[in-house]
């Protein structure tokens, strides 16, 4: 693996004598689109602040290609785009204008680079009204729009799907992704939205209470071989009962119409055929996916804030 | 710098920008229109070539006048001092003109000072407001030039509008009144006595005496909007002081200390014209020591404010 776009070292923030972010470790690849997921008030914002230099850092410290934050923050900075909490805009000027005026901040980029950047994330058309026209999700493709102009390597966007519509989910879902895999672009995405993060990210953060409680790779949630719960539809359900009773004692609980058990997956074939056997009629087979939703319930616990 | 061209954009952006320009273009025409058709009459009024003549017998007339009424007299008494001083320094007294005009709208810089003030005070605090600094301080560019940008823009907005007034008094002036030629000499009321000096002079002192209470106020106003994130408390807070200042230095002049408030010092002018400063014991190099110390403990306190803290949620 290729050195970390970012990295974050015992990363930790007081605020007055209360410990809000306790010690994060971890980095962030190039080329990956890294999940930053927690329940609110778990740490997410504060985390990123940190990260693009609007707080500062209690102890420890952010390495944005290999420069510190805190002693190089000019350095550091223009490798990151970001969009910290709600896309906000100068409602006077128009989408172009707010754009021009981050343009003007940095070194090089030209009027063709913005309007690259607005067809980038489909904004032409409304691209001269007023900002404060422009809905919830015009804005946060202006606001992305406005991350990108520089053509940083790593990404930070905070909610990004927020006040989305499901079109427009998908959009950015896929943007996302293309921007990591064809420009190696590190994206940071942080979301209390378990379903989108499962959707567009490599790799997964889970911090609660300002700790790292686990980082996921997200394709090995499918492949574990935990125990599934399975339900099945069948008729008559004495017979069923009976052979299952004998054949699978540990496994099986009843329903009124349906049998539930937790079986491994590799196993579901041969009950089904065993069923059969039995002249038993099968009108139906439920199994439910352990997702990330569950595993990260598993993780956080009650979403209690301390 | 483009960081100074970016918030001129956003100032003039606003129509509040617009409504201050047309708020003073409204007053200096106004203005001019209440001085031209409710004027005194004796201020316009032209004199031949033996003026020594008309103003003496204008002088018994008015004399004669305050022996058959009571009243009036403070008026008349005005007249025939103004009057006596044409004739004893052998000036040839000249109507009222846009010259003239121009100079007594220095006291409008006070509006300027209230806009600056409201300018200053919003272009930290709004960019809290809009949630727009999150923005502006991830680019790469460190937060004391973004600081300086915001100040200087403030310093030319306050100088655009005092550009923008001296003119359009000008104008309206020139229009009402006429000129006297392209540098004529004024005679103007010192309460005390009367001083004769050329207008262009008399002007850049009065407006660039006025600076220095809008640089001041406009620092301060600054100052606190980058400490409070809040342009309603900086207005606020600013324009009391302005107003009250005065009131607050008269009230507390009996103290030693009080020549070291910072209103004490912002009238510059009192030490010209051979006026009595404020308070007795200070000097024109004192005051400036003083409105230095003040200029520098404002610009400390926005930059340690606006670079080291937090910008954190809303």
């Amino acid at each position: 693996m290729s050195k970390p776009a970012m990295q974050l070292v015992n990363l930790k923030k007081t605020i007055g004598s209360k410990p809000i972010i306790k010690g994060l470790d971890f980095e962030i690849r190039a080329g990956e689109v890294f999940g930053f997921l927690g329940p609110n008030g778990a740490g997410k914002t504060t985390t990123i602040r940190m990260m693009v230099g609007l707080i500062d850092i209690t102890e420890g410290d952010v390495l944005i290609e290999g420069k510190s934050i805190k002693t190089n923050f000019k350095g550091a900075i223009q490798h990151v785009g970001a969009i910290v909490e709600n896309p906000e805009m100068y409602p006077f000027l128009s989408g172009w204008k707010n754009l021009k005026q981050y343009a003007r901040m940095v070194e090089g980029v030209t009027d063709e680079r913005i309007k690259e950047v607005v067809s980038l994330v489909g904004l032409e058309k409304a691209i001269h009204e007023k900002a404060g026209r422009y809905s919830l999700g015009m804005r946060q493709r202006l606001g992305i729009a406005q991350a990108l102009l520089h053509g940083p390597s790593i990404l930070i966007l905070d909610e990004p799907t927020n006040g989305l519509d499901p079109s427009g989910i998908r959009e950015i879902r896929k943007y996302i992704r293309n921007l990591a895999e064809k420009e190696n672009v590190a994206v940071i995405v942080s979301s209390h939205l378990l379903t989108e993060i499962e959707l567009m990210c490599d790799r997964i953060g889970v911090i609660k209470n300002g700790e790292l409680i686990a980082i996921e790779e997200v394709r090995t949630v499918e492949n574990e071989e935990a125990l599934k719960e399975v339900y099945i539809e069948v008729e008559p359900m004495e017979t069923a009962k009976t052979y299952l009773d004998t054949h699978l004692p540990n496994a099986v609980g009843v329903g009124s119409k349906e049998l539930s058990m937790s079986v491994k997956r590799e196993e579901i074939p041969q009950i089904l055929k065993n069923l059969m056997e039995q002249g038993i009629s099968i009108y139906g087979v439920r199994v439910l996916q352990a997702t990330l939703e569950d595993k990260f319930f598993d993780l956080i616990g009650e979403n209690s804030i301390e | 710098m483009k960081l100074i061209w970016n918030e001129q954009i956003k100032l003039y952006a606003k129509k509040g920008t617009w409504v201050m320009f047309a708020l003073l273009l409204v007053i200096a025409i106004g203005g001019g229109l209440i001085t031209k058709f409710f004027g005194t009459e004796s201020d316009f009024k032209e004199y031949g070539d033996n003026w020594q003549t008309e103003l003496q017998e204008e002088n018994a007339q008015l004399t004669a006048e305050m022996q058959d009424e009571e009243f009036g007299g403070f008026m008349n008494e005005m007249i025939i001092a103004e009057n006596s001083y044409h004739l004893e320094n052998n000036i040839k007294p000249q109507p009222y003109d846009g010259w003239e005009y121009v100079l007594e709208n220095s006291f409008l810089t006070s509006v300027i000072s209230l806009f600056t003030i409201i300018v200053a005070a919003g272009i930290i605090s709004n960019e809290f407001k809009w949630g727009t600094i999150k923005l502006l301080l991830i680019r790469p560019i460190s937060r004391t030039k973004i600081l300086l940008s915001k100040y200087v823009s403030v310093l030319i907005f306050a100088l655009t509008l005092l550009i923008f007034l001296l003119l359009s008094s000008w104008l309206v002036g020139a229009v009402l009144f006429g000129l006297n030629g392209l540098n004529p000499m004024v005679v103007q009321d010192m309460m005390t006595h009367y001083v004769h000096n050329d207008v262009l002079g008399e002007i850049a002192k009065s407006y660039g005496f006025s600076i220095v209470t809008l640089v001041m106020m406009a620092t301060f106003a600054f100052m606190i909007s980058a400490i409070f994130r809040s342009s309603g408390m900086a207005i606020g807070l600013a324009i009391f002081l302005m107003m009250a200042g005065n009131t607050i230095v008269a009230f507390l002049s009996q103290y030693e200390w009080s020549k070291f408030i910072l209103f004490a010092n912002t009238n510059l002018e009192q030490y010209t014209n051979g006026m009595e400063p404020t308070i007795p014991g200070m000097s024109l190099t004192f005051s400036i020591i003083v409105l230095l110390v003040y200029f520098a403990i404002f610009m400390g306190a926005a930059w340690a404010a606006f670079t080291k803290r937090d910008v954190a949620g809303n």
